[in-house]
């Protein structure tokens, strides 16, 4: 039943999904292809914010290939899907709603105990 | 089914061919595809745990990092991409080699599935030992999370003036054994002074009034150095073979080697306890001599004596020549102890030296967290630091103004020298220590690396050591998953309808290199 001669495509005495040897092949060059962009891209000055974003949307494209291939997520139960995908959503949530307030600290003063900063009257002055 | 349940697996109604197949189906499921399901969803539901579970270390790093980005942008330079990118490259293809690793049990093909795990096994031992240089250069140059961050050197290469005094061989040495060296004054002059390169760290304590050069001396130890007393007006030499010179006025100096020969301006208390020292004093207030005493049931070592020539002795009556030879020592019979030859002339000064010199006034010592400051040609006026190091820690976390000063220098410098004013820069504690002239921001950030970390860089290693540290946990738990997965894979344990664990753990393997390529530019190439 397990013969060598097996195709690509789901066949119903195999369990789970057998990926090529071309897409396995093919994913782990793309992904490291990515990681030579990643660190060349880092060495030309785009602005520190666009060079983040740059690195940020390479890992993210990484990581997608990673779950859609390597991890046959593309092929898989779209349950397992949903279970992934939230998770990552909600880690995305904690990032996100950590940095909601991140405007709210430009005032902060270091703290020294020999001079503790007077106590705020009135409402914060506005830029 | 409840009897049947306690039958050990592979009994013979579950044999081989046909039914479940594979003797490791066991009974409470249905069938290979229920069992092959149930793991599957148990390890998606591991991994979303595991992505919440490391959310809570990327909440940390991105919260830190938008609050003080200068952090970032200087300590992830210590990092080096290099190490970065092999690992991560490892990780990829051990991460082929994983899910290859379960097409080949998917379709039978024993030896390549082993030769899968095996690559995947050897990619996760090649990571951990990179992971383990990376980790003890770290160690070594006391660049580490919390208290412990106290770096040797800054990215820069730059030696930096550390609280604990442990950094072995880093720091500048002023090189006694052969070209001659010259002790300088002032706090930051003395630690640079390693004065026992074998024993870490600077022996020397950051204070202004007192410098003890106590040399630990091997057989053959020569030194050659020039001190400055109106700057540190005490020093004891401990050495052999030496060459001092001795320059203004010295409260007090001690000399307990053998064979050196010291040259010295003005001394107030001068004290030769060796042996064969010749010690020249253009004035001195009050010299002792004599050998070492010795120890308590010890006997004196035979001894040549000292010649101490004084130009000018300031009070007659104070001069205590040969102090101890007046001490009658029980061994002095066996061991005639040879008096030290003292010359000083026989005359009273007209003036006295020591009346005139002043010591001068402690200097302060501290080190200063700063952003580095960048002449624009608008943009002219005092930029501020923190003093985050100070002998007075009731200075410590002052503010003062580094860089008041953003005048065109005189001569345009070369511009492609950043590191052309270090000198000045690197005096810790200068106030001026912004260059002086338009940079572009590679120079700006070579510039940067070169000075000391500002404050609160500890932090950023903090989140490097737990989100490396962890993601190092989880390699070492996937080389020990796969090792077993190996053993039952050699032993032909994995079949066409078993192979699930071989298909968790590559799912699992993803997750590890998944994170990786998120930890990789986050802390890695930070721009």
């Amino acid at each position: 039943m397990a013969s060598t001669e097996h195709h690509d495509d789901h066949d119903e005495n195999q369990l789970g999904h057998v990926a090529s040897i071309k897409v396995l092949v093919g994913t782990g060059g793309t992904l490291l292809v990515l990681t030579l962009v990643t660190v060349l891209a880092t060495r030309i000055d785009f602005g520190a914010n666009i060079n983040l974003g740059i690195a940020m949307a390479i890992a993210v494209l990484k990581a997608t290939l990673v779950i859609l291939f390597f991890m046959h997520l593309k092929y898989d139960k779209l349950f397992h899907a949903v279970v992934f995908v939230s998770a990552i959503l909600a880690a995305s949530l904690f990032v996100g709603f950590t940095l909601m307030d991140t405007s709210q600290y430009d005032q902060t003063n270091i703290w020294n105990p020999d001079k503790p900063p007077a106590a705020p009257i009135g409402p914060r002055a506005t830029q | 089914m409840s009897s049947e349940a306690h039958e050990p697996h592979g009994a013979d109604d579950h044999g081989h061919g046909h039914g479940h197949g594979s003797r490791f189906i066991q009974h409470h499921y249905d069938d290979a595809k229920h069992q092959f399901d149930s793991g599957k969803l148990g390890i998606w539901l591991f991994l979303a745990q595991e992505v919440l579970f490391f959310s809570a270390l990327f909440v940390a790093y991105v919260l830190y990092r938008n609050h003080h980005p200068e952090i970032y942008s200087y300590a992830h330079k210590w990092l080096q991409v290099k190490f970065g990118a092999i690992n991560t490259a490892v990780l990829i293809f051990s991460s082929l080699t994983a899910a290859w690793a379960v097409r080949a049990a998917q379709l039978a093909q024993p030896k390549r599935l082993i030769l899968c795990l095996a690559t995947t096994i050897a990619c996760a031992l090649t990571f951990l030992g990179i992971k383990y240089i990376e980790y003890s250069h770290k160690y070594h140059e006391q660049i580490l999370f919390g208290r412990y961050f106290d770096p040797c050197v800054s990215p820069g290469g730059v030696e930096l003036l550390t609280r604990s005094n442990e950094c072995a061989g880093t720091k500048t040495t002023v090189d006694f054994d052969e070209k001659g060296g010259t002790v300088k004054s002032g706090c930051f002059a003395e630690a640079d002074l390693d004065r026992d390169r074998d024993k870490p760290g600077v022996q020397a304590e950051c204070k202004v009034d007192e410098v003890h050069l106590e040399f630990y001396t091997p057989p053959t130890f020569k030194t050659s150095t020039n001190h400055d007393c109106t700057k540190v007006p005490i020093a004891n030499f401990v050495g052999n073979n030496g060459t001092y010179t001795l320059t203004g006025l010295c409260e007090s100096i001690i000399v307990k080697g053998d064979k050196n020969t010291v040259t010295i301006a003005s001394v107030k208390h001068l004290q030769v306890q060796g042996s064969d020292n010749h010690v020249a004093v253009k004035a001195a207030d009050l010299v002792e001599a004599g050998p070492v005493p010795p120890k308590e049931g010890e006997k004196p070592a035979p001894s040549t004596p000292n010649t101490i020539t004084v130009d000018k002795a300031v009070s007659v009556d104070k001069p205590k020549i040969g102090a101890t030879d007046s001490e009658v020592n029980a061994d002095e019979a066996e061991h005639p102890r040879e008096v030290n030859r003292v010359a000083i002339p026989n005359q009273c000064p007209e003036e006295n030296p020591f009346e005139e010199h002043k010591v001068e006034p402690k200097k302060p010592c501290w080190r200063v967290a700063y952003q580095p400051q960048v002449c624009k040609a608008d943009k002219v006026g005092p930029k501020y630091g923190i003093i985050v190091e100070y002998d007075d820690t009731s200075e410590r976390g002052r503010e003062i103004a580094i860089a008041a000063d953003c005048k065109k220098p005189d001569k345009a410098p070369d511009p492609g020298d950043v590191l052309a004013d270090k000198e000045q820069r690197l005096v810790l504690g200068q106030k001026l220590i912004a260059p002086t002239r338009e940079l572009t921001t590679e120079q700006e950030h070579e510039l940067e690396a070169a000075g000391p970390p500002p404050e609160h860089t500890n932090m950023f290693f903090s989140i490097y050591f737990a989100m490396t540290g962890l993601h190092g946990i989880h390699v070492l738990f996937g080389v020990g998953v796969f090792t077993w997965l190996l053993i039952r894979a050699i032993k032909g344990h994995f079949t066409p309808d078993y192979f699930g664990p071989v298909d968790y753990a590559a799912l699992y393997w993803h997750i590890v290199d998944l994170i990786w390529i998120f930890l990789f530019p986050l802390l890695y190439l930070i721009h």
